[in-house]
């Protein structure tokens, strides 16, 4: 079941583009147009979390936050330009679970979304990342193959969690090196190339060799 | 007061003494006195001539020479009319008045000033915190449509950032004290958030980022510590040299934690080195076509000031390295056990 995630902003550009990214990104994703009824939207979309802007035409992020609160524990994320620490304060009194300044990263806004949705409504099984056979187990670092096990470092398991997650697709090898890097892994090219070789060395190893198809000039498949 | 200067000033009133005295000796010896008897009477006149004026010298010097030292220990001068007494001289009492009319001038002048500049930094704060939200916009466009050339948009975006973010804290360090909290902070994330605000700068010019060890945690405040790293990495970025390489690493020396931040880029003259932190110098390298403005670091140590952390620089030739020092609190360190 996907995740609903509800966006309360007055710009209508950021408004669309969120909804973009996180429609993207697995996410069912509403957005409050009438901000006279802000309230009955929300109750309407029922999403699992809130990403709600301070500065709103008529009532502002923080009394809709407390509005939602009377009624609600579900994680509410302020976004706002202002980075003061009043209003940090304000939101954190009010119940706001995270505060993110503009322009926010979109990978860290991602994860801290992730992060509060893991937190709220916990979902029993973990992901299983398949295909042809291969599986990747993200918790223990390794891939199987046909009971055969390889072990992962860091940079590698990122990289096949990558690969997998747009399997079928081509993945340049700018996304990857972004990849790693929104994961704090601060890869350059040629250390991913390095990598790269490794991990075919390994899968190779248990018998997945060409399981990694190099696109001329365009990137990886799987 | 100088004392020529008043024998000057009462020089009316000697000549019209010595006037005086003359006409007084004049009529006696047309009188038909004894020349001693009207010499006495002179050298009479003249010393009491002569006490009335020193006296009278000693006790305006004292007095004025009293407001003079009050004046000088006064730290805002123009409030001397405050507290100093009201004379009693009808002459003194009209300087008086206009010392009073002086200093309200003043009063209603330096307020103007205060407002104006009050309104200023409203508005520049205003004005960052309203042009952030086109930025965010700008920058969620571009992720959605990543190709080379919105990663080149991406990497202008983030200098943009980092320019409006100088701006405000430039209008903020001020009054620093209003806007910071200390809390606890694992010195990693903020080094990867910092980082984070620079990625597509830092993959544009093939950065090596190494981070070794900065899993500690400091007290301080967040969003000015993040803030100075985005200073200090954005230089490593603008002076950067071939196959440059940006290398953080935090160790414990004596009761502080600190944070080296060094590259691999053109270097600091020896020569500049010692000037590096103040307002609007630029430097040798600054000169030469990178454009620099002497505003980044001047902002760093300010801030780096306000907040309890030592900065400090250091380069050989090739590579700068800066040095964060935090406290480690001893009160802090005692709850923790």
């Amino acid at each position: 079941m996907k995740k609903r995630i509800l966006i309360i902003e007055d710009d209508s550009t950021i408004r669309t583009q969120l909804k973009t990214l996180l429609a993207g990104n697995g996410y069912e994703v509403f957005a409050v147009t009438d901000f006279s009824q802000t309230i009955e939207q929300l109750k309407e979309a029922a999403p699992h979390l809130v990403i709600l802007d301070i500065k709103l035409p008529g009532n502002n992020g923080f009394e809709i936050c407390a509005q939602i609160r009377t009624f609600s524990d579900l994680p509410i994320v302020f976004v706002t330009g202002s980075n003061t620490d009043m209003d940090e304060l304000n939101s954190i009194m009010l119940g706001g679970d995270a505060f993110i300044t503009k322009p926010y990263n979109p990978a860290i806004l991602l994860a801290k979304i992730a992060a509060l949705l893991k937190k709220s409504c916990p979902s029993p099984q973990t992901e299983i990342f398949m295909w042809k056979e291969a599986v990747l187990h993200l918790e223990s670092s390794t891939i199987e193959y046909k009971g055969q096990k390889a072990e992962l470092t860091k940079n590698e398991l990122k990289i096949l969690y990558y690969l997998f997650k747009n399997a079928g697709k081509i993945c340049s090898r700018n996304d990857i090196v972004d990849f790693l890097w929104d994961n704090q892994l601060y890869v350059d090219d040629n250390a991913l190339s390095v990598n790269m070789t490794r991990i075919r060395d390994k899968l190779e190893a248990i018998g997945l060799a060409d399981f990694i198809k190099t696109k001329h000039r365009q990137g990886y498949i799987l | 007061m100088s004392g020529k200067q008043y024998l000057k000033n009462q020089l009316p009133v000697v000549l019209i003494n010595l006037l005086g005295m003359l006409a007084l000796a004049l009529f006696l010896i047309a009188g038909d006195q004894p020349i001693q008897t009207v010499l006495f009477i002179l050298v009479v006149w003249w010393i009491v001539l002569a006490l009335s004026l020193s006296a009278f010298y000693f006790s305006r010097n004292k007095y004025l020479k009293k407001l003079l030292d009050m004046a000088e220990q006064l730290e805002e001068r123009y409030l001397l009319p405050e507290i100093m007494q009201a004379p009693e001289r009808a002459d003194d009492q009209v300087f008086y008045r206009m010392m009073k009319m002086a200093e309200k001038s003043m009063l209603e002048r330096i307020g103007e000033v205060q407002r104006e500049r009050r309104e200023y930094k409203e508005y520049i704060e205003q004005w960052i915190h309203e042009v952030k939200t086109p930025i965010t916009a700008m920058k969620l466009l571009c992720e959605n449509h990543r190709s080379l050339f919105f990663r080149e948009v991406l990497a202008e975006l983030e200098k943009i950032n980092q320019y409006t973010e100088q701006a405000l804290y430039y209008a903020r360090s001020e009054h620093a004290e209003k806007d910071y909290s200390v809390r606890e902070v694992n010195l990693c994330d903020v080094v990867h958030s910092a980082i984070a605000d620079h990625k597509y700068l830092l993959r544009q010019s093939n950065m090596t980022v190494e981070i070794d060890e900065i899993e500690t945690k400091v007290y301080t405040d967040e969003k000015w510590v993040r803030f100075i790293l985005n200073q200090i990495i954005g230089n490593a970025i603008k002076y950067c040299a071939e196959q440059p390489v940006l290398h953080f690493e935090a160790s414990k020396t004596n009761g502080k934690i600190v944070l080296s931040v060094s590259d691999n880029g053109i270097g600091i003259p020896q020569s500049d080195l010692p000037r590096i932190f103040e307002k609007g110098f630029t430097g040798q390298n600054g000169r030469t076509g990178k454009n620099s403005t002497g505003i980044g670091l001047y902002l760093c140590k300010r801030l780096c000031d306000k907040l309890g952390i030592g900065i400090t620089a250091d380069s050989e030739n090739r590579g700068t390295t800066i040095f964060l020092s935090f406290q480690m609190n001893d009160f802090i360190i005692g709850v923790q056990g």
